[in-house]
């Protein structure tokens, strides 16, 4: 068993994944507290309220980020939010014009007076610094090559203080960490995060100290939204593919100990006889 | 051929060229991942170009006459300067002032983001004071807040900041403790390692959903007809290398 062909490995992981896809058994999902942080926090924005979202990934991580794009977008254009979207990764600029685009559309949502796609402005954290001092400075133009000035949905907001909700979904840096560091801890706005998995630990200590104020984390953490607001999307479905895969690997890593075991007391015993 | 369903056999054909990594390395999976990097590298390039020295240098500088932003591109020319030996040196001012500047920004912040912060949030009451009824204890494990979780964060700041101290011999009550530490930080790796497993199944569940999609006959049944050209290739490239094998020499 220890000498397995790894291939058939990859074959039970890869049939895990695709039945449940194909057969889907909707296990419960229950909704963690630092998830229902961020949903709460918008559910008590009022209307008209500015939410900014920064969709720091590219598509390398767009299975687990993009799901928690859609359903942010979805619970804010219903809350009827003043949406404004960004991006601090400029190999995720086209894909993130196209989920504010497909979630604005699907929402009957108008641009330039609901929502705003600012696009790519290079510098990372000093983006973020120079947002907070002056956001058209940041962003003269939007995406489409408009003057920002004259979006109706900026009205009223000059920098980052006067943000109401600010969202990041970040696959690395820049991400949540940077808007903490150089946007909330000095501009003062109320932050919550969205990451990858592997993120998701690191950034569980700021969620503790209150720094950030929810956080979702991965692809359970994009179910736990779709749930909570009553859309089940992609990140549902996928949740039995995910209980079946780790409940694969959990019993592979207990079938390689014990015989891993096994083999050592063997080995052990026939040192003593000899 | 619609847009919609060009990109759904070329990312499928995609798709599947990575994963015939996972039978064996062949130079279908090379050509996906040289043009993975290729595209990834093109895209990059446009987009700079356009936002950075379109929208934000030339326009701003020839249309709007903002000739202030000509320091930030004399500075970033400097750059340009470590192709010419002669002149390298000149680079060194460009460096000097992203690395000075970037300090200047990071350290201060970083510090009272991830040093003040959090020590602030680890120094906690492991009694609180709960009314008239005095001091009280609370057992919540899934209370951040809560007086067990500040006694198992203290346990776990001490033990683990004593593993990392050298300069005392770790044995006896020492040693107690900083194998307290290791199992600290063995929880901790665990957890880390749990949610990467997570997150790379997400990304294999992911890849999957658009397969199932793309088998869809409105598509053209991309996955089937590209699944069934792939194994065939693999199969011949594998005949192929029987035939002639690689010279070894």
């Amino acid at each position: 068993m220890l000498k397995i062909d790894r291939r058939i490995i990859f074959l039970v992981i890869g049939l895990c994944t695709l039945l449940p896809l194909l057969y889907p058994v909707g296990l419960p999902i229950k909704i963690s507290s630092e998830v229902r942080g961020v949903y709460d926090h918008i559910e008590s924005l009022p209307e008209q309220s500015v939410f900014l979202l920064s969709i720091d990934f590219d598509p390398a991580s767009k299975p687990e980020l993009y799901p928690q794009a859609i359903a942010l977008l979805r619970h804010a254009f219903r809350k009827n939010l003043r949406v404004i979207t960004m991006t601090l990764w400029v190999s995720g600029t086209g894909m993130a014009d196209q989920i504010v685009t497909q979630v604005a559309k699907e929402m009957s949502k108008e641009y330039g007076t609901d929502y705003a796609f600012l696009g790519w402005s290079p510098g990372g954290q000093a983006v973020i610094i120079n947002m907070g001092q002056d956001l058209y400075s940041a962003f003269p133009s939007d995406y489409g090559g408009r003057p920002t000035k004259e979006l109706a949905v900026l009205n009223g907001v000059r920098n980052l203080k006067d943000v109401g909700y600010m969202v990041d979904l970040g696959a690395g840096k820049p991400g949540v960490e940077e808007w903490y560091v150089f946007g909330k801890d000095k501009y003062k706005f109320e932050l919550g995060g969205g990451c990858t998995g592997v993120m998701a630990p690191g950034l569980y200590p700021l969620l503790r100290s209150g720094q950030i104020n929810g956080l979702i984390g991965g692809l359970r953490g994009a179910a736990e939204y779709e749930i909570l607001i009553d859309q089940k999307g992609q990140a549902v479905a996928g949740m039995d593919a995910q209980s079946a895969t780790h409940i694969a690997i959990i019993v592979l890593v207990i079938i390689c100990n014990v015989f891993y075991l096994s083999l050592r007391r063997a080995a052990r015993a026939q040192g003593q006889a000899g | 051929m619609d847009a919609t369903i060009f990109g759904a056999w070329v990312a499928t054909g995609l798709t599947l060229l990575i994963f015939s990594f996972l039978y064996k390395d062949n130079p279908l999976f090379k050509l996906a991942e040289h043009l993975y990097v290729g595209v990834s590298v093109g895209y990059t390039i446009v987009k700079a170009y356009d936002t950075v020295l379109v929208h934000l240098v030339v326009k701003p500088i020839v249309e709007q006459g903002e000739i202030s932003l000509l320091i930030p591109v004399g500075i970033g020319m400097l750059m340009l300067t470590r192709y010419v030996p002669k002149a390298a040196w000149m680079s060194r001012y460009a460096f000097a002032f992203i690395v000075g500047m970037g300090a200047g920004l990071a350290i201060p912040r970083t510090i009272s983001s991830f040093i003040l912060k959090q020590v602030e949030d680890t120094i906690r009451p492991l009694l609180s004071i709960g009314g008239s009824d005095g001091v009280t204890f609370s057992m919540n494990l899934l209370n951040p807040a809560s007086n067990l979780n500040a006694i198992i964060i203290l346990l776990g700041v001490s033990s683990v900041l004593f593993y990392f101290f050298f300069s005392i011999e770790h044995t006896g009550a020492g040693k107690v403790v900083a194998r307290t530490g290791i199992m600290f930080l063995m929880i901790s790796f665990g957890a880390a390692f749990g949610y990467t497993v997570m997150a790379r199944m997400s990304l294999l569940i992911g890849r999957l959903t658009d397969l199932i999609e793309y088998s869809d006959a409105s598509y053209g049944r991309p996955t089937i007809w590209l699944l069934m050209g792939i194994v065939g290739a693999l199969f011949l490239l594998s005949r192929k290398r029987q035939e002639h094998p690689p010279d070894s020499h």
